[in-house]
């Protein structure tokens, strides 16, 4: 009797165990970045004209998303970035989304459907995304107020997720 | 299998449940360790789809339509015959992710020069976006146009972390509506490991269907 409520027991928990890949893809992770590496910097032109420098956003931690409207796991996270920005603009942390190859007329086209109300630069002919480490779009860095790569995330995320943006709040202590 | 957990002091019935899970766990064993592949067809508008996953990688095809291929170059400046080069040369939409299934922190990593597929008797290998931009003059695709096919196209190599995933196009080089199968190779941990997509269908051009 006691042995066959141990393999109830075992067979419950097997059912559980069973279900945790699935909670686990649910995750939104970032890639903590080792070492010191510090982030190239760049001077590009938002979609009204404001020219942006990096270096300008030393001391705040800044997120970095390179995208393009083609792509389609970058629309899929462009909501949340905005709900996130809303969140995190008034505790000093910057987002700017870095579009790569397209000019200001389609990304007006295109934020009738996707509104952003934070900045986005335009890298129209890919030469600062040439001298980060992107492979693939989207891909996002989140830079600590020092200049160096914090963390990457390689496609889309959450990013209102409130575990995400404690990650990257806790670079500001 | 069919597993009686029923109450019993028969001792036998006992010890029969614990092969009972002692099979359903090396059942579920094997199901992590072997690749497994799932087609779907999109009810919309039919197209095909093959999801594999093994250990700790997914990866999906999307059948692209040479259409939507075609809307997406005419947009920036290539030249009218690679437009049709790439329109029919069977793309897929490819979704690859490290999803760290096994909790075990590995390092998931894709080298498409790795792949092979069996088309018509032959092996060969999928395209590479490298050897296409290198071959097309400014006449073919300028610069900002190239920036497409460098950037819409899959990465030849990229290293993943449990968590991450790319999206991007793979090319594979034969006709609309031709079938083949993909030997898909990945590093998990360092360690080299192969999977078999069978029978994978390249999208019909529109003018076939005339």
């Amino acid at each position: 009797m006691r042995a066959l409520n141990t393999v109830r027991h075992l067979f419950v928990l097997l059912v559980l165990l069973s279900a945790l890949p699935g909670a686990a893809q649910a995750e939104q992770t970032l890639t903590a970045i080792p070492g010191r590496v510090m982030a190239p910097d760049f001077s590009l032109p938002d979609t009204s004209g404001t020219m942006h420098k990096l270096s300008d956003y030393r001391g705040q931690v800044v997120i970095i998303n390179f995208w393009t409207t083609w792509c389609p796991p970058c629309r899929e996270e462009l909501p949340s970035m905005n709900r996130a920005w809303h969140t995190i603009e008034e505790e000093g942390i910057a987002m700017l989304a870095i579009n790569m190859g397209e000019d200001e007329d389609t990304i007006f086209i295109f934020s009738a459907d996707y509104p952003t109300d934070f900045p986005v630069l335009m890298d129209q002919s890919g030469e600062v995304i040439g001298q980060w480490p992107v492979k693939g779009l989207p891909t996002t860095y989140v830079i600590a107020p020092d200049g160096r790569i914090a963390y990457r995330a390689i496609g889309s995320r959450e990013w209102d997720d409130a575990g995400l943006l404690d990650k990257v709040r806790a670079l500001q202590q | 299998m069919h597993c009686m957990l029923t109450e019993s002091r028969n001792e036998s019935l006992t010890r029969s449940a614990r092969l009972c899970l002692v099979t359903m766990l090396l059942m579920m064993a094997m199901a992590v360790t072997a690749g497994e592949v799932k087609r779907s067809v999109n009810e919309e508008n039919g197209l095909q789809g093959w999801h594999f996953s093994d250990s700790d990688i997914e990866i999906e095809l999307i059948q692209r339509l040479p259409d939507q291929t075609r809307a997406l170059l005419m947009n920036h400046n290539f030249s009218r015959e690679v437009i049709e080069q790439m329109a029919l040369s069977c793309m897929f939409q490819t979704i690859i992710r490290n999803t760290g299934k096994s909790a075990a922190n590995r390092v998931v990593s894709i080298d498409l020069t790795e792949w092979r597929m069996l088309h018509d008797g032959k092996i060969r290998k999928p395209l590479m976006k490298e050897p296409l931009l290198d071959s097309w003059t400014d006449a073919d695709a300028d610069p900002a146009a190239k920036l497409v096919v460098r950037w819409g196209m899959f990465p030849t190599q990229q290293e993943y972390l449990p968590g991450d995933y790319n999206w991007g196009l793979t090319a594979y080089g034969i006709p609309p509506g031709a079938t083949f199968d993909l030997d898909v190779a990945w590093r998990e941990g360092g360690a080299l490991r192969r999977g078999e997509i069978k029978g994978v269908v390249c999208a019909p051009d529109v003018d076939t269907l005339k």
